[in-house]
């Protein structure tokens, strides 16, 4: 295998390229008051915290949490029954199941996204065929709507997978001992499964709290997540306006990495194998 | 032996076109330590599974305790199983598998850490209540396994080849804890396992199946002295099978010989099978013997020589601690209560 290695070697550079220095670069700016058209004098600084105390930021970050809790608690109450059922189907079916929930992730997130604004403008295909007319562009429900559609799978893969593997002994065995169908679920069927649980949870929550293009184009740009203003401070730069706000999208960059970090070492703390990661 | 306590009259189970059960008649004595016995696939787990609950069966009456139980949940049985690969909660310490039951049943805390510990003492893992069960050996997970189910007090204790996993001088000490365990509980114990010494140590009745069907009842010593077919000679312990006649009532005739014998009620000159224990076969001088055969194989087993006889081109196997050589004249003798009779069945496995 030790020949195999120098394969690796272009991809290791690449990370090193496209992760790890990006990642430098973004500490510096952040704690820095480097400016993008005049790098070589700047001062170390801790100025650029300033901008979690605006109000716009303060808001979006309510949001980015708020949305993203309620879009995971939702995938979950919605995705577990669905996984529990998926791990009880035979070989057969459950495979057609999964194609279905499988194949639509295969296209692009932009064009899904772009077919849930046509489904929430007024005059939508729906609205011809069955007389639905919906209005949810640029309000809060259209928003959850469309987040909990793009991420329940990221809820149900991880759970199944759990399930899925689960000794149907156990279960006997729980019933054996004089437990109810319900008792069984809650003293053996979901503490097992718990890990599945947690890896769905940070898999759904965490794209969820950084997603941008969703709250972009299906809340019209008036629901704006932190993602929207990371985007708007390094789009503000490049246009070459304000004067600081690449070092202030930097900064709340790395927390969203901060947040990243801690989650990948919950789930590996719970899943040491990686089995619910598909 | 006490009263009948279960009773299963025409049970019949089939999975798709498979016939597992077919047409299941057993009763099961109160106190009885009863084994189901059998190849693989021959419906003794599916029968346990049937008793426990996880299978309905298709056709058929389960009576426990004078009630019919067919639609009965595991859940509301007074009997518990000790599962094949023990099955016990992978997130629940010693302690916490065995106290399930008991929890469920929403004993006093108090109670429950009584009889737990008390389980714990009698299975012999006292010391163990806090570890997780990854870090028990094979021998430990069984024993959580019994007590986690003992602990219910049911009234009938299920076990699917509980000792498969284990080694075979745990396998045996196992035996000898199971049949104490039982004895001193009082509770009637349903064993499944494909191991005829398992099924012959430990058990007060032993049934013989096979293809869904029970092909014999008995004691250890009936089942091993006087099997009723060639199955079970075969399955239980080895056996010498040998085409015969039946000269008249205790008169068989082999190898062109005639022996006495206890077995009467045969036609004359009915074709029979004269099946002849291993151990039952003694060496004589060749002058004073009606069979004399060569030596053709030997082995040593231990405790015992397994030695291959050749008479008059069968071979047939003796069990002895006497020594012969290979291509030695050997003179044979066997006791009539030795020799035992059944009706010849044509098959086309010899």
């Amino acid at each position: 295998m030790r020949r195999l290695r120098p394969y690796a070697v272009p991809y290791l550079l690449w990370m090193g390229l496209f992760i790890l220095i990006p990642t430098i670069i973004l500490i510096i700016l952040g704690f820095t008051n480097l400016e993008l058209y005049n790098i070589g004098v700047f001062d170390i600084t801790l100025v650029n915290f300033s901008i979690f105390v605006q109000d716009q930021v303060v808001n979006a970050l309510w949001n980015s949490l708020s949305y993203s809790f309620v879009t995971t608690l939702i995938c979950f109450v919605i995705g577990y029954p669905v996984a529990y059922y998926l791990s009880t189907l035979s070989e057969k079916k459950r495979k057609i199941l999964l194609a279905m929930m499988i194949v639509p992730l295969w296209s692009n997130m932009l064009l899904r996204i772009i077919a849930w604004e046509k489904i929430f403008t007024p005059t939508s295909i729906i609205a011809d065929i069955f007389g639905i007319s919906l209005d949810l562009l640029g309000t809060p429900t259209g928003v959850l709507i469309g987040m909990i559609a793009m991420y329940l799978p990221f809820m149900i893969f991880p759970i199944f997978s759990v399930l899925e593997k689960m000794d149907y002994k156990l279960i006997e065995a729980a019933k054996d001992l004089g437990a109810s169908d319900l008792q069984t679920f809650v003293k053996v069927t979901f503490p097992l499964s718990s890990g599945g649980v947690v890896s769905g949870v940070i898999m759904t929550m965490l794209p969820a709290m950084t997603s941008f293009v969703l709250p972009a184009r299906i809340g019209l740009g008036k629901i704006n997540l932190i993602g929207n203003i990371i985007e708007s401070k390094f789009m503000k730069e490049v246009l070459g306006s304000s004067g600081a706000s690449i070092n202030q999208g930097a900064i709340i960059s790395l927390l969203l990495m901060v947040f990243s970090v801690i989650s990948f070492v919950l789930i590996t703390r719970v899943d040491k194998e990686g089995e619910t990661l598909i | 032996m006490g009263k009948k306590l279960i009773i299963m009259k025409n049970i019949t189970k089939r999975f798709g076109d498979n016939l597992v059960l077919d047409d299941f008649n057993l009763y099961i004595n109160e106190n009885e330590f009863i084994t189901l016995l059998g190849p693989s696939g021959c419906g003794k787990t599916t029968c346990l599974r049937i008793l426990g609950g996880f299978e309905t069966a298709d056709e058929g009456t389960v009576e426990f305790d004078s009630k019919i139980i067919n639609n009965l949940e595991p859940n509301q049985r007074e009997i518990n199983t000790c599962f094949q690969k023990y099955a016990l909660f992978p997130h629940l310490n010693v302690f916490d598998n065995i106290a399930f039951g008991l929890k469920i049943k929403k004993l006093d805390k108090a109670t429950i850490h009584t009889r737990v510990m008390d389980i714990l003492k009698m299975v012999k893992l006292t010391g163990f209540e806090h570890r997780a069960i990854s870090t028990l050996s094979g021998g430990q997970q069984q024993r959580v396994a019994i007590a986690r189910a003992l602990i219910n007090r049911p009234k009938v204790l299920l076990l699917d080849e509980p000792l498969a996993a284990l080694d075979l001088k745990l396998r045996q000490e196992m035996q000898y804890e199971l049949k104490e365990m039982q004895r001193e509980l009082g509770i009637t114990f349903v064993y499944v396992t494909h191991d005829q010494e398992e099924a012959l140590t430990m058990s007060d009745t032993i049934v013989v199946m096979d293809h869904g069907k029970i092909l014999q009842i008995g004691t250890p010593e009936d089942i091993y002295n006087e099997p009723n077919s060639r199955f079970v000679a075969n399955f239980i312990g080895e056996s010498n099978i040998i085409p015969g006649k039946m000269k008249e009532d205790y008169l068989v005739e082999f190898f062109n010989k005639e022996f006495e014998c206890v077995d009467k009620g045969f036609k004359k000159d009915e074709a029979v099978d004269v099946i002849i224990r291993p151990e039952d076969i003694d060496f004589v001088p060749p002058s004073k013997a009606k069979i004399v055969g060569t030596v053709d194989s030997l082995i040593f087993r231990g405790v015992h020589y397994e030695i291959n006889v050749m008479i008059e081109g069968k071979e047939i196997t003796i069990h002895t601690t006497k020594y012969r050589k290979i291509g030695d004249k050997v003179g044979l003798s066997v006791e009539p209560n030795n020799i035992h009779i059944i009706k010849h069945i044509k098959t086309c496995v010899d």
